[in-house]
């Protein structure tokens, strides 16, 4: 088990505010964790630095080996790394079915000369279409993306994210605006993509889901972690439970 | 003496094209649209002056004309044509806002001729004055006063007056300003009323310093606007009249460098380009690209 | 078929590059370009040069192509400094550093322009039919463009470059290869110009030009090969079948283009699909 992801003391500093201040962990290959923490805590602004949508002031990302940090998301992207947003992004007007096959055309798109050359699709056609089945949403393919509901919308990121055959996957809040029911499927779907050996890093706040399907909790609060460890026993800490509920007040020193 | 001679050519300029961009960088500021129609505007406006003037033989009478008629120019481009586009990209907007021009500039070469229209009785034009071996006309003064008041008069208008106060704080902070009751309808149509009259303004003046309006007036000057609201930074009327004093002195010493291989009227976009290329959020960087 | 036939087919064809070419860079990918008229002169100012120098027309075509291409690619830059309507402006100044340059260089025949261009030897009829072999062409690349990966990546890039990025797509290299391509086929369309008029000026190639090549694109429907097809034929001809048309151009092609962008701004590709699937579902 080679480790998937790993970030040594990545820090970063804007609007006056040190967002991220020198956090480090290591995902091994496989593992399903959840990074929780109360609002302002520096949670999307750690996903961005992953996802490299943000560079770090100091600090490196390594994926599966390789040293990512000054990369573009796109080149992380064909090393295997997926994300879902948070505000879902997809191709509205692409027909849903479309916004997956080119997704699962990556190795097409690697360059516009490669692009340019291939025409056929019937592979990833009929990729995508199984991989619309497994997230719930087979029989919307010829819809177009935007008139998708919500819930849909957010499994359709999840499908992209799956098409494109990655070893990690980045959810951001990939339950937030749902429904109960509707965050159950999403939840089951996510299961699934955990099952199939691919590792998942989530980023949540309905806590109650992320502790039933999380191997792992990474606690982050004030851009520092906090906590990390089995869901339970992180969730038991004073310190995590007064970051979320007090005045920050409780440190590891003092508990 | 011919250097004197430059700068004041310069900064008349300058002050002419701060008139006519503020209103420009106001609406960018408001609704992040390039108004590129705005120099249908200002030719409106230089038209409406001298075919009143011309029609009654008062030249006052021709402003006051154009300062009616160009704000409700002004205030139905944003009516028709922007507000239902506010939904789609900014280019969208922008393209029909050129489409819209290149129309207004057909249609003033079908109404009024190709040749223009001159002012009949124009003594303000030829009227020029000496001082120490500098020429000056009297219409160079006139911008120059001009500018000063309306910009004074701006500033005054948006930090001593409610109306004033409200649109500043609608321009900047939107929900803010709502929270307090300002109906941001209202503001957008004070936005564009406010920038056509000043665009109507310059407009006059230049027709006065030429003694001539003609079709292409708009033209030549719309992107130059463009350019100067960039290096100002878009959105600050500040910048825009430190900007369009910098092009006018640029571009009167400039000639004298580059216009062996550039005309004159391509250094404004070529410091456009450059800038953007480097910045994108122009000198002053008030509001990002 | 008769000389003004011959002519009027011509410069239909140029215009259908023209269109199509700017239909890959802005309707294809998304990237605004009000300055097509400038790859168009670049193209026409290098096939000029070629043939003036050595008569050879593949060689004044090639030249052309290298020149709108290279050209193209470096405005092209500018797409990934700055959002669209920026992009805009700074393609509308293309326009006008390219005339303002051309007309001040004595070696580019300055105000005068280059007259006295050889002919090709194909005469008139020749060259209307090579334009029109190369028309088609072009159409056919377009469809091409359309149905591949890289169309499809192109999509993606004009729609949401950052979503494009979670699935791969690297966008900068995407906008540059839209740029470089539809500017190429500028640059030819520039060459086969040259070789019809043998005399070309810099104004033939200003920023009205680029605006009028942007409405037959926006007419024709965004992204919609055989739609801007049509719109640049029937625009290129409406001036030649109706006087009024003639006498007040821009005032029609402005007309057209706002009505357009403010009522059906889909243009005809738009509308006719909208008709098909009313008649499917009555």
């Amino acid at each position: 088990m080679s480790t998937a992801l790993q970030l040594e003391n990545v820090a970063i500093r804007f609007g006056g505010v040190q967002a991220v201040d020198g956090v480090s962990f290591a995902v091994e290959g496989g593992d399903f964790v959840g990074l929780i923490g109360p609002n302002g805590a520096g949670k999307t602004t750690l996903i961005k630095i992953v996802a490299g949508l943000l560079r770090p002031d100091r600090g490196r990302v390594t994926l599966g080996g390789a040293d990512v940090t000054d990369e573009a998301t796109a080149t992380r992207v064909r090393r295997g790394l997926a994300l879902t947003h948070q505000i879902v992004r997809p191709f509205r007007e692409m027909t849903v079915l479309d916004n997956v096959v080119l997704a699962a055309g990556i190795q097409h798109t690697s360059s516009p000369f490669r692009a340019l050359l291939h025409v056929n699709r019937r592979g990833e056609d009929e990729r995508a279409a199984h991989i619309l089945g497994l997230v719930g949403l087979a029989g919307t393919e010829r819809k177009l993306a935007g008139s998708l509901p919500l819930g849909q919308m957010k499994r359709l990121e999840v499908a992209r994210a799956l098409a494109v055959d990655p070893k990690v996957i980045l959810l951001d809040e990939p339950l937030a605006g749902l429904n109960h029911a509707e965050a159950s499927k999403q939840v089951e779907t996510i299961s699934q993509v955990h099952r199939r050996g691919i590792t998942v890093i989530l980023v949540e706040h309905n806590l109650e889901e992320v502790m039933r399907i999380c191997r792992r909790l990474i606690v982050l609060n004030n851009g520092l972690v906090i906590g990390d460890g089995e869901p339970r026993a992180v969730m038991a800490d004073p310190v995590v439970h007064d970051a979320y509920v007090g005045g920050g007040m409780v440190s590891h020193a003092e508990a | 003496m011919y250097y004197i001679d430059l700068a004041v050519t310069g900064i008349s300029f300058g002050c002419m094209y701060a008139m006519m961009s503020v209103g420009l960088t106001l609406v960018y500021g408001l609704l992040r649209i390039l108004h590129v129609a705005h120099a249908a505007v200002f030719a409106l406006g230089a038209y409406v002056t001298v075919l009143v003037a011309n029609a009654t033989g008062s030249i006052a009478l021709g402003f006051l004309a154009s300062l009616i008629a160009t704000p409700l120019f002004g205030m139905a481009i944003y009516r028709l044509l922007y507000e239902p586009l506010l939904k789609y990209r900014p280019d969208v907007p922008m393209i029909a806002s050129v489409g819209l021009l290149i129309l207004m500039q057909d249609a003033f070469r079908i109404l009024f001729g190709e040749q223009g229209v001159t002012f009949r009785s124009n003594a303000f034009s030829f009227t020029t004055f000496n001082f120490a071996g500098i020429t000056i006309s009297a219409v160079q003064i006139a911008i120059v006063i001009a500018a000063a008041v309306v910009f004074l008069g701006l500033h005054l208008f948006t930090t001593r007056t409610r109306i004033g106060v409200g649109w500043r704080a609608t321009v900047s902070k939107p929900q803010i300003a709502m929270s307090f009751g300002i109906d941001p309808i209202k503001v957008r149509y004070l936005n564009f009323a406010i920038g056509s009259a000043l665009a109507a303004v310059a407009g006059g003046l230049v027709a006065l310093l030429n003694n001539l309006v003609d079709p292409a007036i708009g033209f030549v000057v719309s992107y130059k606007a463009l350019a100067i609201i960039v290096l100002g930074g878009l959105g600050s009327v500040r910048g825009t009249l430190v900007a369009s004093l910098v092009l006018g002195l640029v571009e009167a010493y400039g000639t004298i460098f580059i216009g062996a291989w550039l005309d004159r009227d391509a250094i404004a976009f070529l410091a456009l380009i450059v800038l953007l290329m480097i910045r994108p959020q122009g000198f002053t960087g008030a509001k990002t690209a | 078929m008769t000389a003004y036939e011959i002519s009027i087919i011509s410069i239909v064809g140029i215009n259908v590059i023209l269109a199509v070419s700017l239909n890959m860079i802005s309707g294809f990918c998304g990237q605004v370009s009000l300055g097509h008229g400038a790859f168009f002169g670049a193209g026409a100012y290098a096939a000029a040069l070629a043939m003036v120098a050595t008569s050879s027309v593949p060689l004044a075509i090639l030249a052309a192509i290298l020149t709108g291409c290279l050209l193209g690619i470096i405005v092209g830059f500018a797409s990934l400094r700055v959002r669209s309507d920026f992009l805009a402006v700074t393609t509308i100044g293309v326009n006008f550093l390219f005339i303002g340059f051309v007309r001040k260089q004595s070696w580019l025949g300055g105000e005068m322009g280059i007259s006295g261009i050889p002919a090709t030897g194909l005469g008139a009829s020749g060259n209307m039919i090579m334009i029109l072999l190369f028309a088609c062409a072009t159409i056919a690349f377009s469809f091409y463009i359309s149905r591949s990966w890289m169309g499809f990546a192109f999509r993606a890039v004009g729609e949401d470059e950052g979503a494009g990025a979670t699935l791969g797509i690297n966008a900068g290299a995407y906008k540059l290869m839209a740029f470089g391509i539809g500017t190429a086929l500028a640059g030819l369309a520039g060459a086969l110009y040259t070789f019809f008029t043998q005399f070309i000026t810099a104004d033939a190639f200003d920023f009205i030009f680029s605006v009028m090549l942007m409405a037959m694109v926006v007419i024709g429907g965004i992204g919609s090969t055989w739609g801007v097809v049509v719109a640049a034929v029937g625009l290129t001809l409406l001036p030649e079948a109706i006087r009024f048309v003639n006498d007040y151009r821009l005032l029609v092609f402005g007309g057209l283009l706002v009505l357009v962008i403010r009522l059906a701004p889909g243009g005809l590709a738009a509308m006719v699909r909208g008709l098909v699937l009313r008649v499917r579902g009555a």
